[in-house]
């Protein structure tokens, strides 16, 4: 090991090392927990599949599986679409950093008093119904705006909007202004250039600011509970009660894995579909 | 001191200041004799004396809001030098959640639900038995007898948790959204569909949808009286808009126009809507409703314990109790307590008459963890989480 790779692992230590005990080992013992078996609050060591085979057959388990996975993908996909252009606009078009700024501004508001203001703007007495009632435009106040899927995906698009957005700044500044002058030299039109050049180059940073959001969106419980109505059932909620109401912690470890095996195919699901429509070459480009 | 066989006090007392000159005219064996007494005496500041209560420091409390009793123990915290940290559960199951494992979190004083008596005290063993001799505010004299050592608090001769509130769970309405309903099954009227939330708490929730189905033996129920219970739930899920987390997000709906009805939550809520401009009430449905009942207790995890004795102590004075039941519009299990109570707040209940409240409206266990015929606890959380997801 050379003297400069030997300081890099000096000075990563430290986090690894963090990372290692925190959660490596914790996540470890709870992926032994899932074969325990349980009884009222005392897990009781075994090597079962009966919490897998539990959680592979739950129907409600899959429900909820599948409402937190379209959840976590319709704000990933409306995250990283809705702050493209933003990004884009911040790295060529400015020089300055207000308009990040100005975005990166809401988070320093806390994650609840967000939720909740969106049940004041979505609510039937919300900002946007009497906003409406008093133009004159509807009679009665719209129910549909609040208590369902799409209103927490809009709260979450607000909360994790910023995020993206950083992601994509960081992985736009790589790909330097003169590539894309040597596209438009070539011929290539604005989405060509956008296609063949500008996303395979960035493929990683969007894969990282999409599936980042996409899983943290997806884990949320408390945006789901508060603004989506009956809809509210979570994978993370499911989960949670394991541990809080039933005491159940070998099929709630169980259930956790599960749902991460969902991810992980989520992710490998995403990146072969980037690469199959060409816009993510397996190589370094920069 | 020579012909004596003895020390006197005064030669004792001499040897322990420090004067040694006595020494020289004393023979070996009357050194000896009361070398030891001297030496006793010498040590005393080192040697520890008898226990003593030591009431004061910082006090880590975990209740339901508005049930913390910090304002009116304030006096008693000043004078004891007490600091309280408070911090609020949204559900009875915070309290396990936090004290099981080997590493429970620091929690001195704690709630139970009087329902989740045993699974705590004998069970999980999380709780601490009490000793009433540090309790004189709970005695014979100045509790209801409903509330003074039955077997929801008090059983194979331990005391384990000290009632001291109680009320009704209840249908609650917005009067100016509804008509005053008469039974649950008013909730299925068209025009309430998407009107009505349930707070989402297991033994506030479940008594009320056995009641509805006509099963009247919660928590007890057969596992076919279980499926009966939860199809006909599907027929109030219907109209439901949301399984609201807490209480305080059922006021929060209710203030904000949304819903008409909570389903089965605690009365005491109307305070929290009054306080905010919008007027709920509460009605005792022809199906019934049925009481809960909070106990304070002292968890093992608890970093300081004389403490939480006398806080506990105080909490069970007059005071204090007829706070916390005209704060929170409920009833106090303190004779005292409801004389000192304004008018109002007494007028709640007929606290002549605590045994025919307790037989219309009953406190209810919980299922039991584990049974071949009987619904357990797992089971209804099952049937609960495949209601909320909607199969």
């Amino acid at each position: 090991m050379n003297p400069r790779e030997r300081t890099g692992l000096f000075l990563a230590a430290p986090t690894v090392l963090y990372m290692a005990f925190f959660f490596v080992l914790p996540a470890f013992l709870l992926f032994v927990y899932s074969f325990y078996r349980s009884k009222a609050y005392v897990p009781i060591p075994d090597f079962v599949f009966d919490n897998y085979a539990r959680a592979l057959t739950s129907k409600g388990f899959w429900l909820v599986v599948w409402l937190s996975v379209k959840v976590g993908l319709s704000t990933g996909a409306i995250s990283v679409a809705a702050s493209f252009p933003v990004a884009w606009y911040i790295v060529y078009r400015t020089r300055g950093n207000a308009l990040l700024y100005l975005i990166l501004a809401s988070w320093i508001t806390s994650y609840l008093v967000r939720i909740y203001g969106w049940r004041m703007i979505l609510g039937s007495n919300g900002f946007v119904n009497t906003t409406l009632v008093q133009l004159g435009i509807i009679d009665q106040p719209l129910d549909f705006l609040l208590y369902n899927p799409v209103a927490v995906v809009i709260a979450l698009v607000h909360i994790y909007l910023p995020l993206t957005l950083l992601m994509l700044i960081s992985s736009l500044r790589d790909v330097r202004p003169e590539y894309l002058e040597a596209a438009r030299d070539l011929g290539a039109g604005s989405t060509t250039t956008l296609l063949k050049v500008i996303v395979p180059m960035i493929n990683r940073g969007l894969t990282g600011a999409f599936m980042f959001t996409t899983v943290l969106a997806a884990g949320d419980y408390v945006a789901p509970q508060v603004l989506g109505g009956t809809n509210s059932v979570t994978a993370g909620l499911l989960i949670s009660n394991q541990f809080r109401a039933t005491g159940n912690w070998p099929f709630g470890a169980a259930l956790a894995f599960v749902n991460f095996a969902v991810f992980v195919a989520v992710y490998f699901a995403f990146t072969n579909l980037l690469r199959l429509a060409g816009l993510a070459p397996n190589r370094r480009i920069h | 001191m020579s012909g004596r066989t003895g020390w006197t006090h005064e030669e004792i007392k001499a040897v322990a200041d420090g004067d040694l000159t006595r020494f020289a005219s004393l023979s070996r064996r009357r050194v000896l004799q009361g070398g030891l007494a001297a030496a006793g005496v010498m040590a005393m500041p080192i040697i520890p004396g008898p226990a003593k209560a030591a009431v004061g420091g910082d006090l880590i409390t975990l209740t339901w809001e508005g049930f913390d009793a910090i304002d009116s123990t304030k006096e008693w915290a000043t004078a004891n030098g007490v600091t309280i940290t408070n911090s609020s559960m949204a559900t009875q199951d915070d309290v396990q959640a936090k004290l099981i494992g080997s590493n429970p979190v620091r929690l001195d004083v704690t709630s139970y639900n009087q329902a989740y008596n045993k699974f705590y005290a004998d069970e999980l063993q999380i709780i601490n038995a009490l000793d009433p001799a540090k309790l004189p505010n709970y005695n014979e004299a100045g509790i209801f007898d409903a509330f003074y050592k039955k077997d929801r608090w008090f059983w194979d001769n331990t005391l384990w948790g000290l009632p001291f509130c109680w009320g009704l769970v209840a249908l609650v309405y917005n009067p100016k959204m509804m008509a005053k309903p008469t039974s649950y099954k008013d909730l299925l009227a068209p025009e309430l569909k998407g009107k009505i939330a349930f707070v989402d708490d297991n033994t506030g929730t479940w008594p009320g949808l056995a009641k509805v189905a006509g099963v009247n033996s919660y928590p007890n129920v057969t596992k076919e009286e279980l499926t009966t219970i939860f199809e006909n739930a599907k027929l109030y899920r219907e109209q439901t808009l949301s399984f609201a987390p807490s209480n305080g997000d059922v006021v929060s709906l209710f203030v904000a126009g949304e819903i008409a009805a909570c389903f089965c939550i605690g009365t005491n809520i109307t305070v929290d809507t009054a306080r905010q401009g919008v007027v709920t009430e509460y009605v005792v449905p022809e199906e019934g409703a049925f009481m809960w009942s909070d106990a304070l207790c002292i968890p093992k995890s608890s970093g300081n314990i004389d403490t939480a004795y006398a806080f506990i102590n105080e909490v069970m004075g007059p005071g204090p109790q007829a706070a916390i039941a005209q704060r929170n519009i409920c009833g106090s299990p303190s004779r005292k307590a409801a004389e000192v109570m304004d008018d109002a707040t007494r007028a709640l209940f007929d606290y002549a008459n605590l045994d025919g409240i307790l037989k219309q409206t009953p406190l209810l266990g919980i299922p039991p963890r584990e049974s071949a015929d009987i619904a357990t606890y797992d089971e209804w959380v099952q049937a609960y989480e495949n209601l909320k997801v909607g199969i």
